[in-house]
């Protein structure tokens, strides 16, 4: 099965996802309850604090200057008082998310690397949103599952993924398309297949599927804010990689977010100050 | 620690300068370590955490520093986007953020303005 020469189909997959890790129960909860206001918030607060580590990461994030604060929170309780309770969820899912898939399994994949990238552009994405006046919380949560599928991929054909890696550097391609080229598949159907396991809402499903073609019809607009926020944290540089390359900036997105160049250097200084403080937490 | 620093306060202090110490807050924690190349996004940040007081390096940014982080700068852009014809009539969109981005890095006639 895991052959690294021939290539996988959907299927193969779907099949694998039960192998995976499952996010903690509470986590879960969270993620499926996205869509609904009607969510018992002092027993989810309750069930969270059960779990020590993911507590006191999720208390980092909410102390740091993403929300800054004038009060240092210290219970997950007082932290939804002040933030709220959709802002919380995010931080809880962030927490949990990160440290859920194990490293090093597949030679060439930078696990630290993909990390900074996917807060990078959780960071972004959540500043364009308050530009456009988008909900903040979708889009922070999005830009941080986007490329989950990439993890999906690497945890469970980890042959396949290194081959994609060789791929890629020989042809100094996209991972996108080495990935197409090599498995047969790519991480935006491992990603749609996870939400699908994980029971990621609609909206999530949407962005994390559309995110490399959000002009395709039905995308939404968390795709289009998701797909621009990938791409400037390429061109920023965040993730680090040598041989990173900015992917082609759908002209519709861009168009459909109509921001200005003054926006869009203020929404880079942003985006990097969150950045630094968000990773510092998360992947320490 | 380095003996060649001065104090200098956040209104003289200009990105590019060098942390002589290790920077912490009102409370103690450290916010930036030694050695840190200050940015303007550090710079913003400073008020928030109560600093008007910098330990900074003596060594000065010559123009020749400050232009070789340029031309470090550009060759980076041109590499991130070396799939990118800044000339493409399709591909406007990627040109543009480039366009953004190298303003952004190379700071192009723009006055830090701070809401």
């Amino acid at each position: 099965m895991n052959n690294p020469s021939h290539s996988l189909s959907y299927d193969d997959v779907v099949r694998t996802l039960d192998d995976l890790p499952s996010l903690p129960a509470v986590v879960m909860e969270l993620l499926n309850s996205i869509d609904q206001d009607d969510v018992d918030i002092s027993v989810l607060a309750k069930k969270v604090s059960y779990d020590q580590a993911l507590t006191a990461k999720t208390l980092r994030l909410a102390n740091s200057s993403l929300y800054g604060l004038q009060v240092k929170v210290t219970t997950i309780q007082q932290a939804i008082t002040y933030l709220g309770f959709q802002s919380t969820r995010n931080l809880i899912t962030a927490a949990a998310v990160t440290g859920c898939f194990a490293e090093g399994h597949c030679p060439g994949f930078d696990h630290k690397a993909f990390w900074r990238h996917s807060i990078a552009t959780a960071a972004c994405a959540k500043v364009l949103a308050r530009h456009m006046r988008f909900n903040q919380d979708y889009a922070f949560t999005a830009g941080l599952l986007h490329d989950i599928g990439r993890l999906v991929l690497v945890s469970c054909f980890p042959n396949h993924y290194a081959e994609t890696i060789a791929y890629r550097e020989q042809h100094d391609c996209y991972l996108l398309e080495a990935e197409r080229a090599v498995m047969g598949v790519d991480h935006v159907d491992a990603g749609l297949a996870l939400a699908e396991h994980w029971n990621f809402s609609d909206t999530m499903r949407l962005a994390i599927g559309g995110h490399h073609d959000p002009e395709a019809p039905g995308a939404g607009f968390l795709a289009a804010i998701i797909h621009v926020a990938d791409a400037i944290v390429h061109a920023l540089d965040l993730a680090q990689v040598q041989d990173d390359l900015v992917p082609p900036v759908s002209t519709v997105a861009w168009t459909a977010l109509g921001l200005d160049e003054e926006i869009y250097l203020q929404i880079f200084r942003e985006t990097e100050l969150q950045y630094e403080e968000i990773s510092m937490v998360l992947l320490s | 620690m380095t003996g060649n620093y001065h104090q200098l306060t956040l209104a003289e202090v200009r990105p590019g300068m060098v942390l002589s110490d290790v920077l912490l807050d009102v409370q103690g924690h450290v916010l930036l370590p030694q050695g840190t190349v200050l940015t303007d996004a550090m710079l913003a940040l400073m008020p928030r955490h109560g600093i008007a007081v910098l330990p900074i390096l003596k060594e000065e940014v010559t123009p020749e520093i400050l232009a070789a982080t340029q031309q470090h700068h550009q060759a980076r852009i041109a590499q991130l986007f070396r799939k990118n014809d800044p000339d493409s009539d399709s591909d406007w969109a990627t040109a543009t953020l480039r366009r953004f981005v190298t303003d952004f890095r190379l700071g192009a006639e723009e006055t830090p303005e701070h809401e």
